[in-house]
């Protein structure tokens, strides 16, 4: 909302600065959000007079009008022809500065002499957008008759506004009167109201107006008045300037008679061309089947049911508070009125007002719930206004439908409780000149107050909000600063886990980079995570594809590792869906952060190619029937292809163990010992053949990691390999033991032999490993793997693995005999059980 | 034989200073540590000594061998360090350190965490997809109630139960899922993502960070909101912060109250930080609307207490100086880096 500051001040009578205005209202919970201060720039721009206007020998849409700026005549160029010899103007000279009407971006350009067209143009007449004062560039602006010739432009038309940002509590602050109401209390000031008293309406002279209001709940109050005489056309500078500064186009007489008391009064106002309503007659109604209206902006409308409607004897003219009819608009051969004042329903306003995207500023009034008390002072109001610029002479109310009157409710409170809320005391003479200077009734019976508000206040309808009118009103800087004491919780459902913070520092730890990716994203982003062969779709399907999931679902079915992988990476299901997408580039939320991710490694890989290692620790949204979905933590990370080694310029290849150890610690240290899980080959279309696996324990998926497949990975336009880790930390919570505990280690010297065995390329290491550690019981301490060989030293289908083997008694130190024991037991069980061959 | 020992140590030692090449200090090894040195023949000869005296012979023979040892690697590594006459260059960057990064807001979330903790706030959760009853209803905002253009929407398709599911846009609706659970004493923080239907820009995101901060009881009054949160941007931005509140209005408080920090650039003068004004807002607050207090079964007669909530990508851009608010959500390695 914009309020000239004179205006402001014309109803308050405060001579306090503007900033001092705007720093008190902006405390007092009005915010300004800015304060323009047109003429600010108009340091050259003078107030002129056209002497003249030549053609221009060149063009025919251009002309060429001569300027008195009271000193001297200067000619210009000009291409709008909206004035005429003798008006006076608004004239930049080169060298003043404008705005810009052209720039996307408020921009200030100084005016150079130009010549256009064969013609020097000296200088400027200026729009009110090239001014700063409205966006309107249709034409030039015409000042007042009485501007001062040859003065500084400020002096005539200059002026503060403050902009408002309000909130949608006060609608009584969407007016002119009701910011003053406020700055006066503030002040200690007396509102001088706008609002004429009450005159007796001339009898007889006007044709009766019969009113009716089908439903009280829809149309509190309706009321009427007559304009006779009516003379449309340009309204006086004085007017037009106000609502130029409001923000507001003016049009013509009625109208911005109309425009302006809402502007200063905050009620809407709607004005009929009485002649072209048909049978005397307005009523406020839903609408019969079928009918339709033909709205000022030229569509014919079906009307829903729900549409609250103004009606005449016929049919529909208006739509209640958000749009005029076009066969009743007020044209300048309109000489009778009948000007609307009402009080309509905030939520059936609000409604069609959203339904039919017809948000105005009549609109965002009723929709916050209008005083019924208002539309006959809105509409004396009016009625003087318009006789006041000698639009028309009228009656003050020609009719007026109120069928169930309703008064403020009174609010009552002990006084102590203010301090009991506020943590601070107030003084029953402060309590009382506060509310008083918001215009409140007062009634005290001992400690209790009882409070009427007047009646634009019924936001105030409970003891806390009579005590936030006495606390800003005294001033939120009374407020000391205290810190809560008593009580802390014992528990608080739904603590975030510590455990989190813990995988992520892990995480970081282990070299990798936190990121915090968007929720959104698209069906087709997620589509990409599955070969397009495989989907018989184009690899370059846009992201906007809605389509793309459904061909996901439609594949591979009933796949083993499709099933045990489903909660994370869920192709089989179906993601929410947005019922209001930003873009169909992010229309769902995740299943998966992994196509997000992926794009994450592919940007990154623009201007790096190594260390590339990515993780995000953010909700998936699994659907859930008739409950709220499933948002599991999962971790997700993504790996490019090289990292550093151990010098400047080394780089290793990324590959399966490098992730497989990254997940073994992340496990660990949530409490899932490496030995604990098992790792299994993993099928699955989004990792590549034979370079995946699922870890689990006792048959719950905790992790899939693997080489992402070279499809997808191209897919998501990466040039090299990608590996992809995805953890259900959840899982891994519920499987996990615990806090880790303690077991002791023998205090005697450890023999140590070293192994190197030869098995079929079948045989896993697991088996391998499993088998030493069951064979060297109880002595055996660790058994490590330090190398993996296949080759040409080699038989072909079977590889070497080296382990280093420890072994060692808890009470003793062991003889080299024992230990070869031991260690002989261990190979005689590989050569036994998995056909091992002892490698020399 | 210690004698001995002594003269030929002084000697040894002489020797390997004057050693100037790898050729020269292998000569001297085997001179003096090899198969055929004094030292060893003094090690061998021990055998033959009495049998009292073998013991303190042996040691002493063995300690100026592992004396002459440690002086042969020393001046080893010293001929190593001036070879080609160059010292170490320390001035040569280290090996690559593959060390990663938490997210700026991860971290800014932390300290927030951190400084609310002693305070007695515990951080609490709540999902991310809500239905309209605990993002708005239980907030005090009825269905089309204007104030619910203050917060742009983004509705779930649910052929279920139409018009109920949608993302939230504030982390507010966990007040009410924590007091449902719960009887006051409450002291809770509700970090998480939140929801706007809203293009993205530099100062608008449709995904953001919140921090909700929530504490009721029989006697928490605006002004331990107030020192709760002027001890909060002292924390987070210095001492010498100002706190300013002014009256605002959110539907679930009353009275309600916007709070602006003095700008941690200027200290208050004015610069482009603040917009020329001194002050920075960084939060809307107020005391817990009692129809709030009242919806979750709390007895607003008895129970009263404070709310607040800020943007946290906010406080992270001020601390940060970050501009560009998606900046959080590129990702991009050198922005991470950056700020880790």
């Amino acid at each position: 909302m914009r309020v000239p500051f004179e205006w402001l001040c014309e109803l308050t009578g405060i001579e306090a600065s503007v900033d001092d205005v705007a720093t008190r209202l902006t405390n007092a919970g009005f915010e300004v959000g800015a304060i323009h201060r047109a003429g600010e720039h108009w340091d050259r721009i003078v107030v002129g007079e056209v002497a003249r206007i030549d053609s221009h020998p060149n063009a025919d849409r251009l002309n060429l009008p001569t300027v008195n700026t009271g000193s001297e005549e200067i000619q210009v160029v000009c291409g709008a022809w909206n004035f005429e010899v003798g008006d006076r103007i608004a004239f930049a000279p080169a060298g003043a500065r404008l705005w810009d009407p052209y720039a996307d971006e408020p921009v200030l350009k100084e005016l150079k002499p130009t010549r256009i067209r064969g013609v020097v143009s000296r200088g400027m007449l200026c729009s009110t957008k090239e001014l700063g004062i409205s966006d309107d560039h249709e034409g030039i602006l015409v000042l007042d008759p009485d501007a001062p010739l040859g003065r500084p432009l400020a002096e005539a038309l200059g002026g503060e506004v403050l902009e408002f940002e309000l909130k949608a509590n006060r609608p009584d602050a969407l007016s002119v009167l009701g910011i003053a109401r406020e700055a006066a209390a503030l002040y200690g000031a007396e509102v001088r109201s706008p609002i004429p008293d009450e005159r007796p309406s001339e009898d007889g002279s006007s044709r009766p107006v019969e009113l009716s209001i089908d439903d009280p709940a829809l149309c509190a109050r309706y009321s009427a008045a007559l304009v006779h005489d009516v003379k449309v056309g340009e309204s006086p500078a004085w007017m037009r300037d106000r609502l130029e500064q409001a923000g507001v186009r003016p049009i013509s007489t009625i109208v911005d008679a109309t425009n302006y008391v809402m502007l200063e009064l905050g009620q809407p106002l709607h004005a009929f061309d009485w002649e072209t309503v048909r049978g005397g007659f307005i009523g406020v109604r839903t609408p019969r089947p079928g009918e339709r209206l033909v709205t000022l902006d030229g569509q014919d409308r079906e009307l829903t049911p729900e549409t609250l409607c103004i009606v005449d004897a016929k049919g529909p003219v208006a739509l209640a508070g958000v749009m005029g009819g076009l066969d009743t608009e007020v044209t300048d051969k309109t000489s009778t009125v009948l000007l609307e004042s009402a009080t309509f329903d905030p939520i059936s306003i609000r409604r069609t007002a959203h339904r039919l995207n017809l948000r105005s500023e009549a609109s965002r009034r009723f929709e916050k719930g209008l005083p019924p008390e208002l539309t006959v002072l809105a509409l004396r109001r009016c009625v003087q206004v318009i006789e006041e610029i000698g639009a028309g002479r009228g009656e003050f109310l020609t009719a007026d439908a109120y069928p169930a009157p309703s008064d403020p409710t009174p609010v009552s409170l002990a006084f102590d409780r203010i301090e009991r809320l506020m943590g601070v005391a107030y003084d029953r003479s402060e309590v009382r000149q506060a509310l008083s200077a918001l215009e409140f009734g007062l009634e005290e019976d001992g400690d209790e107050l009882c409070v009427t508000p007047p009646f634009w206040r019924r936001d105030v309808s409970a003891p806390a909000d009579v005590v936030e009118e006495v606390a800003r009103l005294v001033g939120y800087e009374r407020i000391p600063d205290t810190l809560p004491t008593g009580q802390v919780m014992d528990v608080a459902p739904g603590e975030i886990d510590e455990r989190d913070d813990e995988a992520r520092d892990v995480m970081a730890g282990l070299g990798f980079a936190e990121c915090v990716t968007y929720a959104l994203t698209s069906e087709a982003r997620m589509a990409r995570l599955v070969p397009p062969d495989l989907l018989d779709a184009s690899p370059d399907a846009p992201l906007g594809d809605a389509d793309a999931w459904a061909a996901v679902r439609e594949t591979a079915m009933n796949d083993a590792g499709r099933t045990l992988t489903d909660r994370l990476l869920p192709l089989d299901r179906e993601p929410l869906r947005l019922r209001n997408p930003l873009s169909m580039e992010e229309n769902a939320l995740r299943l998966t952060g992994l196509g997000t991710m992926l794009e994450t490694l592919r940007a990154n890989r623009r201007h790096a190619d190594r260390d590339l290692l990515l993780f995000d620790y953010q909700p998936s949204f699994l659907a859930r029937d008739g409950d709220l979905p499933e948002e599991p933590n999962f971790l997700t990370a993504v790996i490019g292809e090289r990292v550093s080694a151990d010098r400047w310029n080394e780089t290793g290849t990324v590959e399966l163990p490098f992730v497989r150890g990254v997940v073994d610690e992340l496990l660990a240290r949530s409490g899932v010992p490496t030995d604990q899980a098992s790792h299994d080959d993993l099928q699955h279309p989004t990792f590549a053949a034979g370079a995946a696996a699922a870890v689990t324990v006792e048959g719950r998926l905790l992790a899939a990691y693997g080489e992402v497949d070279a499809e997808v990975a191209a897919a998501f336009d990466l040039d090299e390999r990608a590996w992809a880790l995805l953890v259900d930390m959840p899982a891994v919570r519920a499987a996990s033991s615990g806090a880790p505990s303690f077991s002791a280690w023998s205090e005697y010297p450890s023999a140590l032999r070293d192994l190197a065995i030869i098995v079929d390329a079948e045989v896993t290491q697991a088996e391998v490993q499993e088998t030493i550690q069951r064979a060297g019981r109880p002595l055996l301490q660790s058994a490590r793997l330090f190398d993996e060989y296949r080759g040409e030293q080699i038989p072909a289908g079977k590889r070497s693995l080296a382990y280093a083997l420890s072994y060692a008694a808890p009470d003793r130190t062991l003889t080299d005999k024992q230990a070869d024991r031991a260690h002989n037991r261990v190979v005689r069980a590989l050569q036994h059980r998995l056909g091992a061959e002892l490698r020399g | 034989m210690q004698k001995q020992l002594d003269a030929l140590l002084d000697a040894a030692r002489a020797e390997l200073a004057a050693a100037a090449d790898n050729a020269a200090l292998e000569q001297w090894r085997v001179t003096h540590l090899g198969r055929r040195s004094e030292v060893t023949g003094l090690l061998r000869s021990v055998g033959s000594l009495a049998r009292e005296e073998r013991r303190a012979a042996g040691q002493a023979a063995n300690a100026a061998r592992r004396d002459l040892e440690a002086a042969f690697e020393a001046r080893q590594a010293e001929l190593r360090r001036s070879a080609d006459g160059a010292q170490v260059d320390v001035t040569m960057p280290g090996y690559p350190v593959r060390l990663g990064s938490l997210h700026p807001l991860t971290r800014t979330l932390r300290e927030i965490r951190r400084v609310l903790a002693p305070l007695g706030f515990r951080a609490v959760s709540g999902p991310e997809v809500e239905w309209d009853r605990y993002n708005f209803e239980l907030l005090n905002i009825p269905a089309d109630h204007p104030a619910r253009d203050m917060w742009d929407t983004f509705h779930i398709h649910d052929k279920a139960r139409p018009g109920e599911l949608l993302l939230r846009t504030h982390t507010s609706p966990v007040q009410a899922r924590v007091m449902e659970q719960i009887q006051p004493p409450v002291r809770v923080i509700v970090p998480g993502k939140v929801y706007r239907y809203e293009d993205r820009s530099a100062k608008n995101e449709a995904e953001f960070m919140q921090v909700e901060g929530l504490a009721i009881d029989e006697h928490i009054t605006m002004a331990d909101l107030r020192g709760t949160l002027t001890h909060f941007v002292r924390m987070m931005f210095g001492p010498d912060r100002e706190l300013r509140i002014r009256a605002s209005y959110f539907p679930f408080t009353e009275p309600s109250a916007e709070a602006d920090m003095s700008c941690h650039a200027c200290g208050g003068k004015g610069c482009s930080v603040c917009g020329g004004t001194g002050w920075i807002e960084i939060l809307g607050s107020g005391m817990v609307h009692p129809k709030v207090l009242a919806d979750v079964g709390y007895d607003p007669d008895v129970y009263q207490g404070f709310a607040f909530g800020m943007g946290v990508e906010r406080i992270a851009m001020l601390k940060y100086g970050v501009t560009d608010i998606r900046s959080f959500y590129r990702n991009d390695l050198r922005f991470l880096r950056q700020l880790r």
